[in-house]
């Protein structure tokens, strides 16, 4: 096709003005950053939060209780749990924060019965490095998912302090659930006597069963084992359950989302002005063109690739930005141990720049149509 | 023979209620080969008969047939492409793409024609020869002064090689001795290489240049005198 031999004469409006080029992809850059970045928290609500058919864990709350201050379930529940058909494990857990309050960077220590932990709750974690033996031969010992490593610098050997609790780094952990990524797995005994006395307390139990479709019926038999106990209990599947707990995070990404369709539509304002007045100036240059031969559709794609373009750098730019940012950061959004990943893959980065480049043919259509229905010599004597 | 033929050739706008008539009905007969000069008062109307002639604008009535073809029956896509065939433009003020370099600019005609990008170079070459500004070849227009834009435009008119050339005041905006310069390429490529061209100019001087002069008033051409 001719068309492709007269992209360089768009390269080159762009490169050769270069102040309005910068600037506008400069603000579409700074759009897309909060756009994209707003959209890897709404990726990690839906991955913390979205059940699908191969989730098998259930949590085992304190009735009426949304945080884990407050949740204190006696630990010996867990020999009755595990009477029931269709659990295949119960762990105990102790959940300690070192910061109550919805952050970006706390500490959530996990207290596990260390000997069951690996086989039962912890199955599918990945030490990535330290050792596994390590931390069951030692009392202080922790198991740090990934991003928490990552995000505070932390590897096997050092130790840390957080909530009150001085560890030891054993190994790093992997896994697909967001919630082991971020957080300290240690000997529940080691976390229940940390400050104060709270053997045989602990403050929830993830309970594994075998099939997904009974985690509905085991959740309503628990609640009813212990519904006329001194300690009621609330059970749900874990992404329901951490859903319950963040809901307010949820509410703010929510809301977030909004401020995102606002950069968008920013984007589509800032790139709209850009080629607008980029045509106007430019009214004799198109006419001119249309005198040497070009057809009026030409003029039309020719305006509207320029806003591609922009769009495409500037969208790119404030997507690598964000998912740079989110990468080495390793944050998650904390709040009651639960934990809300910020998710930065190479998914989102082709989300931006598709919706960038949308935006700039959106925002070149109206000028560019103009642009080919305009006579020529009108064009000669609006200048 | 009649190289471009105009009969009843007529142009006419609406401006609310009334009509404005530029061009009102004008017969006119180009031989292939001439250099016709036409003058007349401003708003007599020459700009609208060299628009049509170059097919940019198209008659509200009669006809104009250039070497057989009918331009008052072609759409504004095949208008198009019989102008990068046939005619090339030459403006007073040269309308050189400014972020372009000149090399650039007479590229651009070129682009619309099934060229390899040795063969354009050839044609860019040849052409920025012709008009003497090789070695401007990477300047941008404003780095040139105006003789040498009006040269590089001239440059971009020929390069497709076409068989005529407007050319409307192509010396209104320059000094005396680069409108010199320019008129005698304008009448180099006539003699030398046979091309049609049909040149607007208030300066009587540069008549001399052409084959034949005309006259355009309120629309209409009055008298006719042959200079060759
Ligand atoms: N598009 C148009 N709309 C209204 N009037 C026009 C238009 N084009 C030309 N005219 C009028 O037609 C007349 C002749 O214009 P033009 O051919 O440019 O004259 P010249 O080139 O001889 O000075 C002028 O009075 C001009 O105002
Ligand atoms: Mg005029």
């Amino acid at each position: 096709m001719k068309i492709i031999r007269c992209f360089p004469y768009v390269t080159k409006q762009i490169t050769r003005h270069r102040v309005r080029s910068l600037l506008t992809v400069f603000g579409i850059a700074i759009a897309m950053f909060l756009f994209t970045s707003v959209q890897a928290m709404n990726d990690g609500v839906l991955e913390a939060t979205t059940a699908t058919a191969s989730d098998t864990t259930l949590v085992v709350y304190r009735e009426d209780r949304y945080c884990p201050a407050t949740s204190q379930l006696p630990q010996d529940y867990q020999r009755r749990i595990e009477g029931i058909d269709g659990v295949s494990s119960v762990t105990p857990m102790m959940v300690v924060v070192s910061n109550c309050r919805t952050s970006l960077d706390v500490v959530t220590f996990r207290g596990v019965p260390k000997e069951s932990f690996l086989s039962g709750a912890g199955k599918g974690i990945e030490v990535i490095s330290g050792s596994a033996e390590d931390w069951l031969s030692r009392t202080d010992a922790a198991l740090l998912g990934e991003t928490l490593a990552n995000r505070r610098g932390l590897k096997p050997g050092m130790r840390f302090d957080a909530a009150g609790i001085t560890a030891t780094v054993a190994g790093i952990v992997r896994s697909d659930n967001p919630q082991d990524q971020n957080v300290a797995y240690t000997a529940l005994e080691f976390v229940q006597l940390a400050g104060r006395d709270r053997l045989g307390i602990v403050t929830q139990f993830n309970v594994k069963v075998t099939d997904s479709a009974l985690l509905d019926p085991v959740a309503d038999e628990i609640d009813e084992m212990f519904r006329t106990a001194q300690e009621p209990t609330a059970t749900f599947g874990e992404k329901a359950f951490i859903g319950r707990l963040a809901d307010d995070i949820i509410e703010l990404v929510g809301f977030a989302r909004w401020l995102g369709l606002g950069c968008l539509a920013a984007v589509l304002a800032l790139v709209a002005n850009s080629i607008v007045l980029g045509v106007q100036s430019r009214i004799a240059e198109h006419a001119v063109l249309q005198t040497l031969g070009y057809k009026s559709w030409v003029i039309a794609v020719l305006i509207i690739a320029e806003g591609v373009l922009l769009c495409a750098i500037g969208g790119l730019l404030g997507a690598v930005v964000a998912l740079s940012v989110a990468r080495s950061g390793n944050y998650a959004l904390s709040v009651e141990g639960t934990s809300i990943p910020i998710v930065a893959d190479y998914g989102l980065l082709l989300m931006g720049l598709v919706v960038c480049v949308v935006i700039g043919v959106i925002a070149g259509l109206v000028p560019a149509w103009q642009a080919s229905r305009r006579s020529i010599v009108e064009c000669f004597r609006a200048v | 023979m009649n190289f471009i033929t105009c009969r009843d050739l007529t142009r006419e706008y609406k401006k609310g209620d009334t009509i404005i008539k530029p061009l009102d009905g004008v017969d006119l007969d180009i031989t292939s080969g001439d250099f016709l000069a036409l003058m007349g008062p401003s708003g007599s109307g020459k700009t609208t008969l060299l628009n049509l002639v170059a097919g940019i604008d198209s008659p509200t009535n009669g006809s104009l047939v250039i070497d057989g073809t009918d331009l008052s029956k072609l759409s504004r896509n095949k208008l198009a492409a019989w102008r990068s065939k046939h005619v090339g433009y030459v403006f007073q003020l040269y309308n050189l793409v400014p972020v372009l370099t000149a090399y650039e600019n007479v590229e651009l005609p070129l682009l619309l024609h099934d060229l390899s990008k040795k063969q354009r170079h050839e044609r860019i070459q040849i052409a920025l020869e012709r008009v003497g500004i090789s070695d401007r070849a990477e300047h941008f227009p404003r780095q040139l002064s105006g003789g040498q834009e009006q040269r590089v435009a001239i440059a971009r008119a020929i390069a497709t090689d076409p068989d005529i050339i407007v050319a409307d005041e192509p010396t209104g905006d320059l000094d005396k001795s680069s409108a010199h310069a320019v008129m005698q390429l304008l009448q180099t490529l006539n003699s030398e290489l046979g091309k049609t061209i049909v040149m607007v100019t208030h300066d009587p001087k540069t008549t001399e240049y052409a084959t034949r002069t005309l006259h355009l008033e309120k629309g209409k051409l009055v008298e006719a005198e042959a200079v060759a």
